[in-house]
This record gives C-alpha cells, structure tokens and sequence, in this order.
C-alpha cells in the first residue's frame, strides 16, 4: 500500500533515471552495489508461500540467493531474476527498473498482480522477459518498447487490457513475442512488421479485431504464427505464403472468410495448420498437397465446400486430417491413402455433404481415430474394415449404412468406441463382439437391428457405456449382464426385449443409468437392484413390470430419476424414496396402493411427481407444500380424499396441478390464483363444492382449466374472462347458476368451451361470437338458457361442433347459422324454437339436429303447415285436435282460458304422437354428453367423416348403419 | 501458452464419445427442432424440455391416448421465424393451429406426410413460395386456411383430391393462374348454396377466376 502512495513521484523519478541511464550508459551498468538493496524491495513486495525467498539477506552474497544469476568473474553484477513457479504473489515494485545489469527476468507461473511497471523499460540489457501465466492486470507498457536487446517477450495468460502498443515494433531483436490469453482490443499493429528476427508470434484468446495487417510481411523469420480466438476478420492475405520458415499457423476461431489462399501451399516446413472455426468458403486448394512436413491440418466448422481434394500420397507425414462440419460434398478419393505409406492416424470429417462409401478408408492403415458421423455415407460397413488393425475409435453415426455389422468387427482388438447409431443398420449383433475387451462405449441405437442380445457381449467387460435403443432387439436380457462392472450407462429402450430383469444385474455397481423403457419385460424388479448404489437415472416405463417393489430399492441414496410409469408395479411406493436427490417420480398409470408417503417431500429440488392412475388412498400430504421447484403434480385417478391442502400455496412453480378423478372434497381453494406460471389446471371429477373463486382469474398463464364433474355452485366468475391465454375451459357437470358472462369474450384463444350440464339460466350472450377460435366444441347443452339464439354465433367460421341441445331457446334459428362453414355437429334438441329450420342447415343437417323443438318445422323436419302462422302453430294445433271449431275471435277468447287447461293435459300425447315416426327418439337422454354415445346422429350430413365416427364410436349399433343409410341418401339429395 | 494449441483439437477427438444416449421420440425431435428455428419473444414454447419422454405435458401441444401429437396450438403468439420439413414428422397430427404469427419462408412440402391432418390453419402469417403440391396428398383435411399471407404462384391442381375438403381460404395472397374446377372445388363459385363449404379465393390479384377447361392454361397470368 505504501508502494501506491508514493508511486507518482517514483515514476518520474525513474523516467529521470531513464533518460540518465540512456545519456550514461556505461555509468549506471557501472553501479552493481545497488542490486541487493534493489532485490530485498522485490522481495518486501512478494508474498512466498514456499519460502524460496528466505536466503535474501544483506548478510548474504547476492550471487548465491535463490534465483539470481550473476556475470561470471565479476562480484555482485545481477544478470538474471528467475523466481517462475513459486506461487508468488503480489505486485513487482517498480524499484525492479534499477537491476539496471540484469538480461533476463522469468517470474513467470506465479500469482502476481498489479500492473506490468513501466520501470522495465529502462532496462536496457533486458533480453529476455517471462510474465506470463500471472494475473497481471492494466495495459501492456509502451516503455517496453526501449528494450533493443529484447529478444523473448512472454507476458500472456495474464489480465491485460488495452491495444497492443506500436512501440514493440521498436524491439527490433524480438525473436519471440508472447502476448496470448490476455483481453488485448485493437488491431494488431502494423508496426510489428518491423520486427524481422521474430520467429514466434503467439496473440491467442484475446478479443483483437482487424485484419493481418500487409506489413507483417516483414516478419520474415517467423516460424509460429498464432493468432487463434480473436475477432480477427476478412480474407486470409496471400503473403502468409511468403512465411518460407513458417510451421506452425493457428488461425483457428476468428472470423476470417473468403477462400484459403493457394499460396499457403508454398508453406513448405508447415508442419501445422489450423483455420477451424473461421467463415472460410471455397474449394480446399489442391496446392495444400505440397505440405509435405504437415503434420496436423484442420480445417473444420467453416464453410469449405467441393470435393474432399486431399492425399496423403503427398501428405506423407499427415497425422491428423480434420474437415469436420464443412459443406464438402462428393465422396472419399479413392486415393485418400494411396501407397502404403500414409501416417493417418486420425480422420475427422463429420458434419459435410459426403457420400459414398468408406472403402477408401481401408487403405489409411496407420487410423487410429475414424469419424465420418453426420454425412451422407451409404453401404454396407466393409467386413476388411479389420485392416485397420490399429483402430482405437470408430464413429459412423448419423449416415445411411446399411446391412449387417460384419463379425470382422470383433478382430479391431483396439477398439475402444464403436458409435454407429441412427443409420439403417439390420441383422443381429455378431457374437465376434465379445473379442473387443478394450471396447468402451457401444452405441447402436437408431438402427434396425434385431435378433437377441448375443451372450458374448457380456464378455466386453471394459464397457461403460451400452446405448441399443430404437432397435428390433428381442429376447431376454443376457443372464450374466453383471459381468460388466464398469458399465456405467445402459439403454435398453424401445425395442422388443422380453423376460425378466436378470439378478445378475445387481453386479454393475458402476451402473448411473438404466433405461429399459418401451420394452416388453416382465416380472418384479430383483432384490439384487438394492445393490446399485450409484444408480441415478431409471426408466422402466411401458413394461409389463408388476408385483411389489424390493424394500432393497431403498438402499438407493443417488436416484434422481424414476420412471416407472405404465407397468403393473404393485404396494407401497416407500422403497422409491430412499433418495432425498428426486428431481422427477414418474409412476404413472400402476396400481401403488397405500397412502402417499410424506417422504416423498424430503426431495427437495422434484420438479415431477407424477402419480396419476394407481390406487393410492388418504390425503393428500401437507408436506408436499414442502415441494416449491415443483412444476408438475399429478395425483389424477386415484382414490385420494379430503381436502385440497392449502399448503400446496407454496408450490409456486407449479406449471401442470392435476388433481381429477378422485374423491377430494371441500372448496376449489383461492390461493390457485397465487400460481401464476400454472398453464394447467385440472380439478375435473371430484366432489368439489361451493364457487368457483374469482382469484383464479389471476392465472394469467392458463391455458386449460378444467373443473367439470364436481357439485360447484354459484356463478361464473367474470373474471374468468382475463384468462386470455386459455385453450380450453371445461365447467360442464356441475350446479352452477347465474348468466354466462359475457366477460368470456376477452378468452379469445378458447378453442373448446364446454359449460353442459349445469343450471345455467339467461340469454347466451352474444359476446360468444367473438371467439373467433372455437373449434372443438362450444357446448351449453342441458341448461336454463332461454331467448333466441344469438346471431352472433354465426361469425365462428372454425367451429366444429355447436351443442345448444336441452335449454329453453326460443325464436327463430339465425339463418346466419349457414355461415358455421366448419361445423360437422349440430345439436339443437329439445329447446322452444319455432319456424322453418333456415335453409342450408336443412340440407347439411339430420332431423335429429332439430327435433324436439315444437314448433320447429321445415326439411328435415316434417313440412311447414301452409296456413300455419309462424307465431301461433301450437294453439292451432290445439284448436285443431280438440275439434273445436272457430268461429269468431270472440269466442276464441272467451275458450282461451279453458282451452288452455285442457290443452295442458294432454300435450304430452300430442306430441309424441306426431313426433312417433322419428326412429331415433328414444336416445334422447344421451345423445350428446361428453361420453359422446350417439354423436354420430348430428353429424353433418354427406359429410365423409360422419360416418367413420359413428363407426368409431359404435363398430356395431344398429343406430349407426341406419345412420349410415340416411346419411347416404341425405347427402346425394344435397348433391342433386 | 504453446500447450493449448491442440485444444480444439482435443475437443474434436472426444466427439465419437461425446454424443450421449439421445431422447427417445422422434415426434418431441420434430417439435424441439421447430423450436430451434423459431423466435419467441413472448416465451411461449419455454416448457418445451426436449429431455422429457414425450412432448405431452409441453404447453400448446395436445396428445391422443397413445401420447402421440394430435394438436398443436401455436395461433396468436408473435413466433416468427421458418416453419421446416421436421413438420412432416408429426404423423399423428390433426390439427395445425399456426395462425396469427409472424412466421415466414415456404409452406414445408413435407406437410404432405401428414395423412391424420384435419386442420391446416396457417393464416395471418408471412409465407411466401407457393402452396406445395404435396398438400394433396392430406387425404384428411377438412380445412385449409392459408389466407392473408404472400404465398404466389398458381393453385396446385392436385388439390382437387381432397375429397374431404369442407374449407379452403387462400383469399389476400398473391396467387396466380385459375381456380380448379374439379373435385371439392367443382362447387365454386365462392360460397355454394350448400352453405357447408367455403371456397374463397378474393384478393388475389392476378388470380383469373375459374378454368375453363380446354381453353385457358391453369397457369395463364402466373
């Protein structure tokens, strides 16, 4: 700290020094007597955990403290400082500007902070500088560049902010300059290309942008030139081809672009070139063929297009060929490995356009890595592929290959990754395979394959990871599976594997995951699993798994995932909660019984609880409000009872709540409107009683609300009308009352709106017609609605099905009704309407759509009486049936009380009896209801789809073919 | 600093290993490769977890019983972007609800595969390129909306196959050519006396009214 006081002065004070030293040279050399005194404030500046300092006394010759070099002959002449790898720490104190002999100064790999002091810059004799790999921080000094007899510079893989300063193109002795891993801006300066002796210029990781300038042409020795992670930007220039010594080149992840110049072809000692990452386009230049010294080339994720224009014929000494996620295209030259000279070891071209076969390939003998995943390749995989004797990995994934996997397989004895999933590979698996004791990692998942699990497999006893899912595989799994101690990964998943787990699986104690799901396995899960201690991920669902779970399971403190969903797992659900790492219990649709274990809370982080279709019983825990990263809970379909417990409130993540098909009682709590990411809720199919509360207006996110099928009562809440985002609301089965409020307008993303069943009363509101998206269905059948059916509904040109059947609709059915150009399904049964049914609905809809409206007539109803009145068709009616002749008005009136009595009285056997030609009235009671028994009736007529559904619903009801024949004919009358 | 050279190399030589079990169904595949070319600035598609086992439980997507994809509902929620051939890839599918989107670029062709489609509702969108022949092969479809958008080029032929074909709304694009006289369409004009179907074809304009075949070129004006 008192360093940073008095640093202003010092500064001057050295620049003074500075200019002293430059005007008196040979004197200032001349002072060695100043070098201990100069190291002793070095060290008073540095923390030195190792002690390495503790020999720096006065007492002590200079020349013999640790790390210090002195000129040989001379008494106390400092010429070198070397402290690297010290774990040092601290800032270097400028004072180190008076070792004024010193040459070479290495505090490199130490933890140094604090700014590069500028006061290096007046030491002249300075010809090596190391700083890198501290954590330096400021910008790079100019004064650096007073030092002529510089030749190494390293002080990368610091903190070091700011441009490159120009004044470096000063040190014209630089041979190495190393400024990589800092958080250098700017431009690479143009004054570099002074620097003619530089051999190694090393700019990597920072965040320079610009171009190469032209001038570095001057750098005429150079031998490494690496500029890799920048922004460095343009067209690579041609001169980098006039680097005759250059070779190494790292060009890797800017943004260069345009084509890679031929000239780089002239490189003749490359022996390393990498431009990945970059935006390079064009044709690989066939000139890179000359490269006969290149050792490693890498040209991946750019845009290189053309054919894979490349041969180790020339490329002699060629280790590493990477084209990887490029657009080349074509397929592999025949002459890739022409000779047997080819020092390939490693081919990395996945992620083109290339196609054709890998025969090519089998020439390469030196290949030790193979990866043409992510391309186009087709054929069979060539049984000579055991050729490639040195063969460690071999990636065919993602391609076209097709046949069978040759049991030549089993002679690569190398082989330790063998990755071909997702190609059209067929045939079983060679028994060879259980040669490759070296394999690791086995993944043929995506193919065809098929057969059993060859027993041999379980031979490879390196294998750690086993991926065969999405094959044809069938059988048991082998018995002696457990032979495979570090496997780690096995994914079983869809395929036709039959039997039970085998015991011996227990054995794997390396096993994390097991994924045996989408399979046809039987049996109870064996007590050996206890064993698995590692375990942490296990899907088992869509099995036929059944029987109690082993107590041993609870042994398993790892598991973050279970699936078990879709089998016939029986008992208590306790063995499964061992673990208090859960992040996703997914038992779905079994038969656990018993309460729902409170421990199931201990899991913190779960994120899925699904327990929907199985027998569990009680209440719900309170402790399940413990549960706050929760997204999904379902409890659907169970035996659940008591109240929804208020403790679930905490539960703010809350995405999916299903709670139906129970017996929960009590209220639809408030607090639901607290849940503000909830975009499903579904309470349908309990005993729920009183309102619906009006918070629930406040899930601002919902997109399904679903609280059919209890005993609510009470009104809609108008609030509900600020779901905007809802898809579905379904309140149908209940007891509510009151108007629908015409606030549903605003929920105008609604595809599906049913509100059937309950006791609603009022006019539908108009407002409906405003919900330009139903779809599904809008269903107000079986209420108290009363008034004429809104105009307005015709507007809901999407509307599939209309059910407005059982209320008490009066007037005239809107003709606009013709515009429903969607509508498949008409219901509008048993209401009060009148008149002639408009036309177009006539000739698209049965009777049954109509029927049970009195005073309804017109095709395809029973013809309009001629000499009826529209108003009065039910009184004359009366008047006629009685027999009563009338004379005058007078009487009429006077009859009118009486009449109406009478009339009262027998209604009912009227009725029936002109509506008893209509066949298909005795369905009356369940014609329409969400369990959908005799939807067929009000199918559109000559629609083609009315017909399949009703033979979906009723394969053989003699309903349906009557159905079927009316609708026939309907339709050719509609054609005519 | 020399030593880090060969990193990205290193990366690459662990990519054989590096490709982990993959998720299982090719239909929650599809959908999550839909979303990777899709915008959402109002989050809509954020519960699209592509680790889960099926999209089933994704908001605004809708499963059968066999939790296959029947619906998705993706109307009205500022997504632009392209639709792309992964599309095809929903079997199940019966109702596409894209309306109301910014989405542009061309109706995939590999709509075509989509034999359960009821419902192809892409209007109020920004395609362009022309309606894909493909489409005739949605032996399905019931309703085909894809007014208000920029599609060009003239009416594929091939879509009087959809003899199911109650809608068809391709009004305010910018077609080209005739209207078709057979199959569904042999009920033009616009809006038949059978009130069940609606043919509109307004606001195209240069779109030249019904073939008359024999004696205009179905593409005449294109």
């Amino acid at each position: 700290m008192a360093f940073k006081q008095n640093r202003s002065p010092l500064r001057v004070l050295a620049d003074l020094s500075l200019f002293l030293c430059i005007l008196l040279a040979p004197v200032c050399s001349a002072t060695p007597a100043t070098a201990p005194a100069t190291l002793l404030q070095v060290k008073s500046g540095l923390t030195d955990p190792e002690g390495v300092l503790s020999g720096w006394s006065p007492e002590t010759d200079v020349c013999s403290w640790h790390g210090i070099t002195c000129l040989p002959g001379e008494v106390g002449i400092v010429t070198g400082l070397n402290l690297s790898g010290y774990g040092l720490s601290g800032v270097i104190p400028p004072a180190i500007g008076e070792l004024i002999s010193i040459e070479s100064i290495d505090l490199s790999s130490n933890s140094l902070t604090g700014p590069i002091p500028a006061e290096l810059g007046m030491l002249e004799n300075l010809r090596t500088l190391l700083l890198f790999s501290n954590s330096l921080t400021g910008t790079v000094p100019p004064e650096l560049g007073l030092l002529k007899n510089l030749e190494v510079l390293r002080i990368g893989d610091n903190r070091l902010h700011g441009e490159i300063p120009p004044h470096l193109g000063n040190c014209t002795e630089l041979e190495t300059l190393g400024l990589a891993y800092c958080e250098l801006n700017g431009t690479i300066p143009a004054e570099l290309g002074n620097l003619r002796r530089l051999q190694r210029l090393a700019l990597d990781n920072n965040t320079l942008t610009g171009g190469i300038p032209d001038q570095l042409t001057g750098c005429a020795s150079l031998r490494v030139l690496s500029v890799s992670d920048n922004m460095l930007q343009g067209n690579l220039p041609s001169f980098i081809g006039s680097f005759s010594n250059l070779q190494s080149l790292n060009l890797a992840n800017n943004q260069f672009s345009g084509g890679i110049p031929a000239e780089i072809g002239n490189l003749s000692s490359l022996t390393y070139l990498s431009m990945l990452g970059n935006s390079l386009t064009g044709a690989i230049p066939e000139e890179l063929n000359r490269l006969g010294q290149l050792q490693i080339l890498d040209l991946s994720m750019n845009n290189i297009s053309g054919k894979l224009s490349i041969s180790t014929a020339q490329l002699k000494n060629l280790k590493y060929l990477v084209l990887s996620d490029n657009l080349l295209d074509g397929e592999i030259p025949q002459d890739l490995c022409a000779g047997d000279s080819s020092s390939l070891e490693n081919l990395f071209l996945s992620g083109n356009n290339l196609g054709g076969g890998i025969e090519p390939l089998l020439n390469c003998s030196a290949l030790q890595s193979i990866d043409v995943s992510n391309n186009s390749f087709t054929g069979a995989i060539p049984p000579s592929i055991d050729r490639l004797s040195g063969l460690i990995n071999l990636g065919l994934h993602n391609n076209s290959f097709t046949d069978v996997l040759p049991p030549q397989i089993g002679n690569l004895s190398n082989l330790e990754i063998l990755s071909l999933f997702h190609n059209g590979l067929t045939g079983e698996i060679p028994r060879e395979i259980g040669r490759l004791q070296k394999l690791k990692l086995l993944f043929l998942y995506e193919n065809q394959m098929s057969g059993a699990i060859p027993d041999e497999l379980t031979n490879c006893t390196s294998l750690e990871q086993v991926d065969f899912f999405g094959n044809h595989f069938h059988g048991p799994i082998p018995e002696r599976f457990g032979n495979l101690k570090n496997l780690a990964v096995l994914q079983l998943r869809q395929n036709d594997l039959s039997g039970p787990i085998p015991e011996s699986l227990g054995e794997c104690r390396s096993l994390q995951a097991l994924a045996l799901a989408d399979n046809r396995l039987t049996g109870t899960l064996p007590e050996s699993f206890g064993q698995l201690a590692e375990l942490s991920v296990v899907t088992l669902y869509n099995n036929s798994f059944e029987g109690p779970l082993p107590e041993s399971l609870f042994q398993l403190k790892n598991l973050t995932v279970i699936n078990f969903s879709h089998n016939r797992f029986s008992g208590s659900l306790i063995p499964l909660l061992g673990s208090s790492s859960l992040t996703v219990l997914a038992l779905t649709n079994n038969s656990f019984s018993g309460v729902i274990p409170a421990a199931v809370a201990r899991s913190r982080n779960m994120v899925r609880l699904q327990l929907g279709g199985n027998r569990l019983a009680g209440a719900i825990p309170a402790e399940l409000g413990n549960l706050t990263s929760l997204n999904m809970l379902d409890l659907s379909f169970n035996n659940l009872s008591g109240d929804i417990p208020a403790e679930l409130s905490s539960c703010v993540q809350l995405t999916h709540l299903k709670l139906d098909g129970n017996n929960l009682t009590g209220s639809v709590p408030s607090w639901l409107g607290e849940l503000r990411s909830l975009g499903e809720l579904d309470l349908s199919s309990n005993t729920l009683t009183g309102g619906i509360p009006a918070d629930l207006g406040n899930c601002s996110g919902l997109l399904k609300l679903s609280l059919g099928d209890n005993h609510l009562s009470g009104s809609i809440p108008p609030e509900i009308g600020r779901l905007t985002s809802l898809n579905v609301l379904n309140l149908n089965k209940n007891s509510l009352t009151g108007a629908i409020p015409p606030a549903l307008r605003q929920c105008n993303k609604l595809y599906e709106l049913r509100l059937s069943e309950n006791a609603l009363e009022g006019p539908i509101p108009p407002e409906l017609g405003q919900l330009s998206e139903l779809q599904v269905i809008l269903d107000l059948s079986r209420n108290r609605l009363s008034g004429e059916i809104p105009a307005s509904l015709g507007d809901l040109v999407k509307l599939e099905r209309l059910n407005l059947s059982s209320n008490r609709l009066d007037g005239e059915i809107p003709s606009s009704l013709r515009q429903l150009t969607s509508l498949h399904l008409l219901n509008l049964s048993d209401n009060l309407l009148s008149g002639e049914v408009p036309a177009g609905l006539s000739s698209s809809f049965p009777a049954a759509s109509f029927t049970g409206n009195d005073e309804l007539c017109g095709d395809p109803l029973p013809q309009c009486s001629p000499s009826s009145t529209r108003r009065l068709p039910r009184t004359e009616v009366a008047v006629i049936v009685a027999g009563i002749a009338v004379v005058s008005a007078a009487v009429c009136v006077a009859l009118m009380y009486t009449m109406l009595r009478v009339w009262s009285n027998w209604r009912a056997v009227s009725v029936s009896s002109s509506d008893g030609e209509e066949s298909a009235h005795g369905g009356r009671d369940n014609k329409w209801g969400a369990a959908g028994a005799g939807d067929g009736k009000y199918w559109k007529v000559g629609s083609p789809v009315s017909s399949r559904a009703a033979e979906e619903k009723h394969s053989s009801g003699s309903e349906t073919s009557v159905l079927h024949g009316k609708l026939t004919e309907a339709s050719g009358a509609a054609k005519s | 600093m020399a030593a880090r050279r060969a990193v990205a190399l290193v990366a690459l030589l662990a990519l054989a290993a590096a490709a982990p079990a993959r998720a299982s169904n090719d239909e929650g595949d599809a959908l999550y490769a839909l979303r990777q070319r899709l915008k959402d600035p109002n989050g809509v598609l954020q519960s699209w977890d592509p680790t889960l086992v099926n999209p089933c439980t994704w908001f605004h997507v809708t499963c059968n019983q066999a939790s296959r994809v029947e619906r998705l509902d993706l109307g009205n929620s500022n997504i632009s972007g392209s639709l792309g051939p992964e599309l095809g890839r929903l079997v199940n599918l019966k109702y596409l609800e894209l309306y109301r989107n910014n989405f542009d670029g061309e109706i995939p062709k590999e709509l075509g595969k989509l034999k359960n489609l009821i419902s192809l509702d892409l209007y109020a969108n920004k395609l362009t390129g022309s309606i894909p022949k493909s489409l005739s092969k949605l032996s399905s479809l019931r309703f085909m909306r894809l007014n208000n958008n920029k599609l060009t080029g003239s009416i594929p032929r091939e879509l009087a196959k959809l003899s199911n074909l109650k809608v068809i709304d391709l009004s305010n694009n910018d077609l080209c050519g005739t209207i078709p006289v057979d199959g569904p369409f042999s009920t033009f004009p616009l809006r038949s006396a059978n009130t069940a179907l609606l043919f509109s074809f307004e606001n195209n304009s240069r779109l030249n009214g019904p073939e008359l075949q024999g004696l205009v070129a179905y593409d005449s004006g294109c």
